[in-house]
């Protein structure tokens, strides 16, 4: 088997789930492949998008829905994609200003101490704003198709808040929320680690909602290339994937994580606060709430591209309005390629499932996934309302949203 | 016709906004950031972005027209020009339009815009060449001043001696004089 190409460009933003790309980088599992990999650190997700297309990066860290979205032409020239590994599973939270957080408090009390925490704490200050005739609230999400937008629209809306006209949302660059908190310009926001947990560490912000009680374990970013590159260099593709894989597994254990919380601390990774990212890897009290499943990385089938995930994100796109409801649901789900995470799973001896497609919320205790090479221990991933999407009718489930 | 030039490099800022001054009639303003309440005031037509400004996603959201946001904006994608898009990507510049705006003026903005980002690429590649040939001028006259006192030659034959063994051995001159400069660091025990 010899590889297409050895010289390979890989672009990623500055976050905590990077971390598979900086560890089979610094750790030398792209070498043990034979491949030579420079890391590009981008400044935006639309720069990861365009220079993709462009074929300036041979594959990228992306937003989930960003790849789907990418490949539908949504938003844009469309460039059909491959999502051949997923790189986490979690991560994202809710954050809001410490004034917000003690409104919401005076107002709701009993809703704010309790967890998960509902958006209808929210609302009741949002009806109080409007009688003192206070200007809307602001949010901000780093990119129009991020798990970010749907994750805060999804609570927003199932605490009875409007995320068009109860609220203002703009988008903000990942690195620039913690200072757009401090300098007031927006009163919360809804990012990937480490800048939640640096906006509280830093006594700005309060950690409103982690991902993982929106919902259990819900999917976050992505390795993806173009469809083109992929069939362009098969071989290529699967050594990455296998680098990309046991990066993750070692990511994920506990033991490793205090090294990995000083590898990305570097200036050219993420270049953050050591403690926001052993806060994000590690837990800790700023987290508000048990932080075991705050960043997953490879238990749970984290890695596994799950073709009702990218089914999901186009049933959000619509019911948001950035699809239409006649958009391709198979279309979607064939961005999502399991096939070469089987192979390289079998290549390196681990466990891969043999499904492509699960009903997703379906689960409120931890689980055995039986459809695998050999079963696979999976977490409770209800959403924080128990609804359940079923990817053979995404259409009867946006359906069952009020909104819609 | 105006427009807003973002660029986090305010020297290229000014050299895109320049460019454009002189080659239509357009209003140009250059910032480093963009600031929405900012640009609703100026209401720009075209907004160049350079690729490294983060800015870059909040400009992607704004192509949704709402109340806040009468205008939609696209990123100008010109398919009557092929390469043009490429072109731009390479050079590091983005262009977002008021959708609607007629194609042909848009490209000349972006032509020129990409012009200038990548002379200033140039200036800056020759600065650093400069600057380096600077530095591999100073280290042949240090490996100069060593052979004179060490083997009592002029300056001449000492030159003579540097260029014959960068001929030798098929090495830049300064490499050769960096290594004379290295061995002779060791040999007086500084180094090694």
């Amino acid at each position: 088997m010899t590889l297409e190409k050895t010289q390979v460009r890989l672009g990623f933003i500055a976050l905590s789930d990077c971390a598979p790309l900086a560890v089979a980088e610094a750790r030398g599992l792209f070498a043990a492949e034979g491949l030579e990999v420079t890391l590009s650190r981008e400044p935006s997700w639309a720069n990861v998008r365009d220079r993709l297309a462009a074929g300036l990066l041979d594959g990228a860290h992306m937003l989930a829905p960003m790849a789907v979205a990418q490949s539908l032409g949504l938003g844009g020239e469309g460039t059909p994609m491959r999502v051949p590994l997923a790189l986490n599973l979690n991560g994202s939270a809710i954050t809001v200003s410490r004034a917000v957080a003690a409104a919401l408090r005076a107002i709701d009390p009993d809703g704010m101490a309790r967890r998960p925490r509902s958006a209808s704490s929210l609302r009741r200050l949002i009806e109080q704003r409007r009688r003192h005739r206070a200007g809307p609230l602001t949010f901000a999400v780093v990119f129009p198709y991020s798990i970010h937008n749907y994750e805060l629209r999804y609570w927003l809306a199932a605490g009875g808040v409007d995320p068009d006209r109860d609220v203002r949302l703009i988008i903000v660059p990942p690195a620039r929320m913690v200072e757009k908190l401090s300098s007031g310009e927006i009163d919360g926001f809804c990012v990937g680690a480490p800048w939640n947990g640096l906006a509280a560490q830093r006594g700005l912000g309060e950690i409103l909602l982690h991902a993982a009680e929106w919902w259990g374990a819900g999917p976050d970013k992505v390795f993806g290339v173009t469809r083109a590159w992929a069939e362009a260099h098969p071989e290529t593709l699967r050594a990455l994937v296998r680098a990309l894989l046991r990066a993750a597994a070692w990511a994920d254990d506990a033991n490793n994580r205090p090294e990995l919380a000083a590898l990305l601390a570097r200036p050219e990774y993420v270049g953050a606060p050591e403690a926001a990212l052993r806060l994000s890897l590690l837990g800790g009290a700023e987290l508000g709430a048990d932080g075991a499943d705050y960043l997953v990385f490879h238990r749970y089938a984290a890695s596994f591209p799950w073709r009702s995930h990218a089914a999901w994100f186009l049933s959000q796109m619509i019911r948001w309005g950035q699809a239409p409801r006649d958009a391709d649901f198979a279309a979607a789900a064939e961005v999502y390629d399991p096939s070469l995470l089987r192979a390289a799973a079998a290549d390196l001896g681990l466990a891969a499932p043999l499904i492509d497609a699960k009903p997703e919320g379906a689960h409120a205790a931890p689980w055995r996934l039986a459809e695998a090479t050999a079963p696979i221990a999976m977490a409770a991933d209800s959403f924080v309302d128990g609804k359940v999407f079923d990817p053979a009718d995404p259409l009867a489930y946006l359906d069952a949203f009020a909104d819609t | 016709m105006r427009v807003l030039v973002i660029d986090p490099d305010p020297a290229r800022a000014a050299l895109v906004a320049e460019g454009l001054a002189g080659a239509e009639p357009a209003e140009v303003r250059h910032a480093a950031q963009f600031d929405e309440a900012e640009a609703r005031r100026f209401e720009p037509d075209v907004v160049v972005i350079a690729a490294d400004s983060p800015d870059r996603d909040t400009l992607e959201s704004l192509r949704e027209a709402s109340q806040g946001n009468p205008r939609p904006v696209v990123m100008f994608v010109d398919r009557s020009a092929p390469g043009l898009a490429q072109a731009a990507v390479e050079a590091g510049v983005a262009a977002y339009v008021v959708d609607g705006l007629s194609p042909s003026r848009v490209r000349g903005v972006l032509e020129v815009a990409m012009s200038r980002f990548n002379l200033m690429q140039r200036l800056r590649s020759d600065l650093e060449k400069a600057k380096a040939d600077l530095a591999s001028r100073k280290t042949v006259e240090r490996a100069k001043g060593i052979l004179m006192k060490e083997r009592g030659l002029d300056e001449e034959a000492a030159y003579g001696v540097l260029r014959k063994l960068a001929m030798d051995s098929g090495r830049p001159l300064a490499a050769v004089a960096a290594d004379l400069i290295a061995f002779a660091g060791v040999l007086k025990g500084n180094g090694g």
